[in-house]
């Protein structure tokens, strides 16, 4: 469950990004207004006619002159709107705010340059229009154009935020998941690691075959719990032997005192169980049927394949114990039971229900079956 | 010095009277596999000393232990790996192995019991507390060993006692009414209902209202005496 790795973004990244967003509007804002100024450039040679007043000459000038001012507007006006916080907001409080926008922006455009053009240059008036008329068609037009450069911008930056928000998203799931399963990865019982040394200990000098062979047992154990991290699914034959494993080392430990019971389908060996599954259901039947009763108990292990889905039962002497989440057999099988969920959905279920007249504890895991 | 193996596991048990063989100044008198056993045996051969594993079937070495009559015995803890009990010993230096238990420190254990080299003396389980017999007190993960000498003040809580010592006050598991019969009433002296208080500790004494007297203990807490008990501390200290 390698996910993550090539999703995070460092902060080096992000500096780069703003670098290249920052070319981008340079591209765009170039590549805008370059178009606009040619197209009125073209007019202007094609036909001069219509710019009969100032000659070309001035007309080309005053041109590119107001076309200037309205970059510099725009350039100026994204600041101002990035502090009032419009880069947050959605599109439909976005879209009057923009409208005002150009309109203003227009104004202020349209003020300066007839500034420029009748107060400072000098030049005479070279409509047949009234100038308040003019200033109306202006406002039009130089509207248009702010507005377009508006949603222009702010369409690229929702945009952008869309497609980071999801990235976000991912990355935050993603991470979630693998740290869950991280944390629910159930580990062999260091108590039982210790108990098995000692008993091992005692074997040596009582039974040393039975000492080499438990050595190898506890061995095969610890193989299995350190490297199932690594893996989603085992086969249910593979963990079923080393359960068995762990099982003869808590006879070699308890002696008579637990008793067991295989009732396995030859089925349902092949199917796929999250690791560690059967072994947490076994420690806890261990825990809590054999090792608090002096007389110990049988535990029983049953497997199906049927309707689907791989059903486990695990029993053991005993009752659900009322103290219930204190104890440790909650977070165990709660555990299980979250891990179950991640990797196969929400069909996965364990469940842990008594028997009242046989006086038994089972925990039942189902699991569905690949569909395909 | 006679020992007890408590240990719900037969190779456990096996394993270590194997490492006991090179210790001779302990005899092993006996094994119990739980604590209902560990009863009878401690009723029949009165060991010196227990070997007493923490988890067991049934009732746990620490429950155990705080269930029995003081004096408590002289008790090595054995555990595999229980960090919440091994947190507690350490804490409160109670003597303990890990198993698989060490040789070393198995033997720097057993050199660390008292009294091995003197005379065995005569146990009465109803008899008197000495100031230097021990009882264990248990609260949540923490226990103690503690000197009957180091308490200063019982007092009664419903059929427990509350036992104050150093800056702790757990409770045991007796009714202060058990527990004054088996104090030394040279050292215990019952206040009132509610509180045995230990001469030894006493910092200050004051007259209270209408002919009491307020006692005041070393750690700090005050005690009433009605007039009558009062009288009867007067003449007690005066002997």
């Amino acid at each position: 469950m390698e996910l993550s790795a090539d999703i995070s973004l460092p902060a080096g990244d992000e500096t780069r990004r703003d670098k290249a967003k920052e070319r981008l509007y340079v591209l765009f804002q170039s590549g805008g207004w370059g178009t606009l100024m040619a197209i009125e450039a073209w007019a202007i040679i094609e036909f001069p006619e219509h710019e009969a007043v100032w000659g070309k000459t001035t007309t080309l000038a005053v041109t590119f002159m107001s076309f200037a001012t309205g970059i510099l507007i725009t350039h100026f006006i994204r600041p101002i709107m990035a502090r009032w916080g419009w880069k947050q907001l959605g599109w439909r409080p976005l879209l009057p705010r923009l409208f005002a926008a150009a309109v203003v922006a227009a104004a202020v455009w349209n003020a300066l340059e007839i500034l420029w053009v009748h107060g400072i240059l000098g030049l005479p008036w070279r409509y047949e229009y009234s100038l308040p008329m003019i200033l109306v068609m202006e406002e039009c037009s130089c509207g248009a154009i702010m507005f377009v450069w508006l949603c222009l911008y702010f369409f690229y930056n929702l945009f952008d935020r869309l497609n980071r928000s999801e990235l976000e998203r991912f990355r935050l799931m993603t991470s979630v998941k693998e740290a869950e399963l991280r944390a629910l990865k159930s580990q062999v019982n260091p108590h039982f690691i210790f108990n098995s040394l000692n008993s091992l200990r005692a074997l040596i000098e009582e039974d040393p075959a039975r000492a080499r062979k438990a050595v190898t047992q506890l061995a095969n154990l610890l193989r299995y719990s350190l490297q199932s991290g690594q893996l989603e699914t085992v086969p249910f034959e593979e963990e079923l032997g080393v359960v068995n494993d762990y099982l003869a080392l808590e006879q070699v430990r308890h002696e008579d005192r637990l008793r067991l019971r295989l009732d396995i389908a030859p089925e349902a060996l092949q199917l796929r169980i999250p690791p560690m599954l059967l072994q947490t259901l076994v420690e806890n039947a261990v825990k809590y049927g054999i090792s608090p009763r002096p007389d110990g108990g049988e535990i029983a292990i049953i497997a199906r394949s049927s309707g689907g889905a791989l059903t486990i039962q695990v029993s053991n002497p005993g009752q659900i114990e009322k103290a219930g989440k204190e104890s440790s057999t909650g977070v165990g099988l709660h555990n299980a039971a979250e891990r179950l969920r991640l990797i196969f959905g929400e069909k996965a279920t364990l469940e842990l229900h008594s028997d009242r007249q046989l006086a038994q504890v089972v925990a039942e895991a189902i699991i569905p079956l690949p569909s395909h | 010095m006679k020992a007890l193996l408590i240990d719900d596991e037969r190779l456990a048990r096996n394993e270590l009277r194997r490492l006991l063989a090179a210790f001779p100044q302990v005899k092993i008198a006996g094994e119990a596999s739980n604590t209902k056993q560990a009863r009878e045996q401690l009723a029949a051969l009165k060991p010196d000393l227990l070997f007493l594993d923490v988890q067991m079937p049934g009732e746990t070495g620490l429950e155990f232990l705080e269930s029995l009559e003081p004096p408590a015995p002289h008790v090595i803890f054995t555990t595999a790996y229980d960090e919440f009990a091994v947190k507690a010993f350490e804490l409160n230096a109670l003597d303990y192995l890990l198993k698989p238990v060490d040789p070393a420190r198995l033997a720097s254990a057993v050199e660390r019991l008292p009294g091995l080299a003197g005379p065995a003396e005569p146990k009465e389980p109803a008899g008197r507390l000495r100031t230097g017999d021990r009882v264990f007190v248990r609260e949540g993960e923490r226990c103690w060993f503690v000197e009957v000498g180091q308490i200063r003040l019982l007092e009664s809580e419903g059929n427990y006692t509350r036992v104050h010592f150093g800056d702790a006050q757990p409770q045991l598991f007796r009714s202060l009414n058990a527990m004054e019969e088996r104090l030394d009433p040279r050292f215990f002296f019952r206040a009132n209902r509610r509180q045995i208080m230990n001469i030894a500790w006493i910092a200050g004494v004051e007259p209270w209202f209408s002919g009491g007297l307020l006692v005041q203990l070393k750690g700090g807490a005050k005690i009433e005496l009605s007039r009558r008990q009062a009288q009867e501390f007067r003449e007690r200290m005066s002997l």
